[in-house]
């Protein structure tokens, strides 16, 4: 009886809470919100908030087309993984203090769990068989690995800082992250600490591919990349798998730096995160949008393995002698 | 419950993919200002997208040269159900100005069915709009009809017009390449 009870505890987290349901309305109204400011930021009137809601459902009502070329499996399962990897990220990330899944090591597992989403798409990209594709997917892996230092340094500085002051060396748990800001205030507010907010509030939109780092999916020059083949149903879960990635990130962002602001209601927890996430978002995506040209993918790289992890270290260093 | 959504959003989501058969660039100007802040098109949900296999609507504007109808219409096979054509320009609707010359194979309306044909020369934004809008209503009857025929019976829902039709363009070479042999 147990043992159903649990899980059916697991499959209500997993599917409504902080899971897929949840993950669906976030991801999908951020994204919404961020095409409205762009809009109103180019002075254009702008999509409905509800536009990628429409987007989703009209391609989940389209024709699939499987090109000849393509390995049908690996074609279609790609997008499922991508977007089962993606929900259960937001199963290890706290809402703001309450953890839901709680381990050792989450940050790692957090480290790993992002890549999924990227690496399937570069499967399916793959499987198809287009040369746009092609070019796409060895893009994505150059912003993958740009985009993956000053994330590891960040985690890094985090977990030293969290660490030193548990006396267990280096912290990778979130839950026990969000115990230490509920106790000590935000991590934010230390100044050794500024550093690797701001390089973490860069390197959002890296990861979530937004313009102007999104050479690996430059629709005006390569058809979307590895998408280009893809149609109906397993282009509407990329979608999603990419809206819902904007509000992980920025998630993400709110448990590592601006833990312990909760209230303990864990329903208006969730509200306040979201309030966050789409003020991250405006800022830190829409804004840098709305002003910005596309970067070249040696721009890119070079960005973020200089100025972005430069950033990151001096709050690494700062952490490991202990300020 | 979510056919109805489905079926709602198809009219709310239109993305469009615009083939360049020749034109004079004069109607593909006039399209670019239809997504510009002006007009801004994207507040109908309207997007241009890179490939043909995530479009709704294609746009086709010129007079349909020897060398890009075969293209033109492969094109226009890749794009999924449901799926509307539109033409804007009075070019794809009778070869305008170019009619008579050799090469020109106008009107599009020979090979593939037409939903929407904008005619003018160029037209004006608000009329290609207004074209793109209509596109959208029709795009919602074609899903109700394959949900139909889906119902009746027919598991692929009833076969596209220009399916049928894209061979049809015999006299016409395969590839550039054995035009110049
Ligand atoms: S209709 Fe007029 S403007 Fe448009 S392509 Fe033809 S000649 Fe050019």
């Amino acid at each position: 009886m147990a043992i159903v009870y649990s899980s059916l505890v697991y499959l209500g987290y997993i599917l409504i809470f902080p899971g897929f349901l949840f993950c669906f309305v976030a991801g999908m109204l951020i994204t919404g919100i961020d095409r409205k400011i762009v809009a109103k930021m180019q002075k254009r009137v702008g999509p409905p908030i509800l536009q990628p809601m429409y987007d989703f459902f009209k391609l989940m009502g389209k024709e699939t087309i499987i090109p000849a070329a393509a390995n049908k499996t690996v074609f279609l399962a790609a997008p499922i993984v991508g977007l089962a990897a993606m929900v259960v990220i937001q199963l290890f990330i706290p809402v703001i203090s309450t953890p839901i899944l709680y381990g050792t090591a989450d940050l790692i597992v957090i480290l790993y769990l992002l890549l999924i989403p990227a690496l399937a798409e570069i499967y399916g990209g793959s499987a198809s068989g287009s040369p746009y594709a092609g070019v796409g997917l060895s893009r994505e892996m150059v912003t993958i690995i740009a985009c993956e230092l000053p994330l590891v340094l960040i985690f890094l500085s985090v977990a030293k800082t969290v660490g030193n002051a548990m006396g267990t060396g280096l912290c990778f748990s979130l839950s026990d992250i969000a115990a230490y800001q509920a106790a000590n205030g935000s991590l934010m507010l230390k100044a050794s600490m500024i550093p690797a907010a701001i390089a973490m509030l860069l390197v959002i939109p890296g990861e979530t591919g937004n313009h102007p780092f999104d050479a690996a999916e430059a629709e005006t020059e390569i058809c979307e990349g590895m998408l280009a083949e893809y149609s109906g149903a397993p282009l509407g879960i990329y979608k999603l798998t990419h809206a819902i990635k904007t509000f992980t990130l920025t998630a993400l962002f709110v448990a590592l730096f601006l833990g312990g602001i909760g209230t303990g209601i864990v329903l208006l927890d969730a509200l306040i995160e979201f309030a966050i996430c789409v003020v991250l978002t405006i800022i830190f995506i829409s804004l840098v949008h709305a002003v910005t040209a596309r970067l070249k993918i040696e721009q890119l790289f070079k960005y973020y393995w200089t100025a972005v992890s430069a950033i990151a270290l001096i709050s690494l260093v700062l952490a490991w002698f202990g300020m | 419950m979510f056919k109805n959504l489905i079926t709602e959003s198809t009219a709310k989501s239109p993305w469009l993919f615009h083939i360049n058969s020749g034109s004079c660039n004069g109607c593909d100007i006039e399209l670019v200002a239809v997504l510009t802040p002006r007009y801004d098109a994207e507040r109908f949900g309207f997007k241009l997208a890179g490939s043909p296999r995530h479009a709704d609507i294609v746009v086709v504007s010129g007079p349909l040269t020897q060398q890009s109808l075969p293209r033109t219409l492969r094109a226009i096979s890749q794009v999924p159900e449901p799926r509307c054509i539109v033409t804007i320009g009075s070019c794809p609707q009778s070869g305008n100005v170019f009619k008579g010359s050799y090469s020109v194979m106008a009107p599009l309306s020979k090979y593939v069915h037409v939903d929407v044909a904008v005619a003018g020369c160029t037209p004006k934004p608000e009329a290609i709009m207004d074209g793109l809008v209509q596109a959208t209503e029709i795009l919602k009857e074609k899903r109700k009809a394959w949900l139909e025929a889906k119902k009746n019976g027919l598991k692929d829902g009833p076969k596209a017009e220009t399916e049928q039709e894209v061979p049809a363009a015999e006299d016409v070479p395969a590839s550039g390449e054995e035009v110049q042999q």
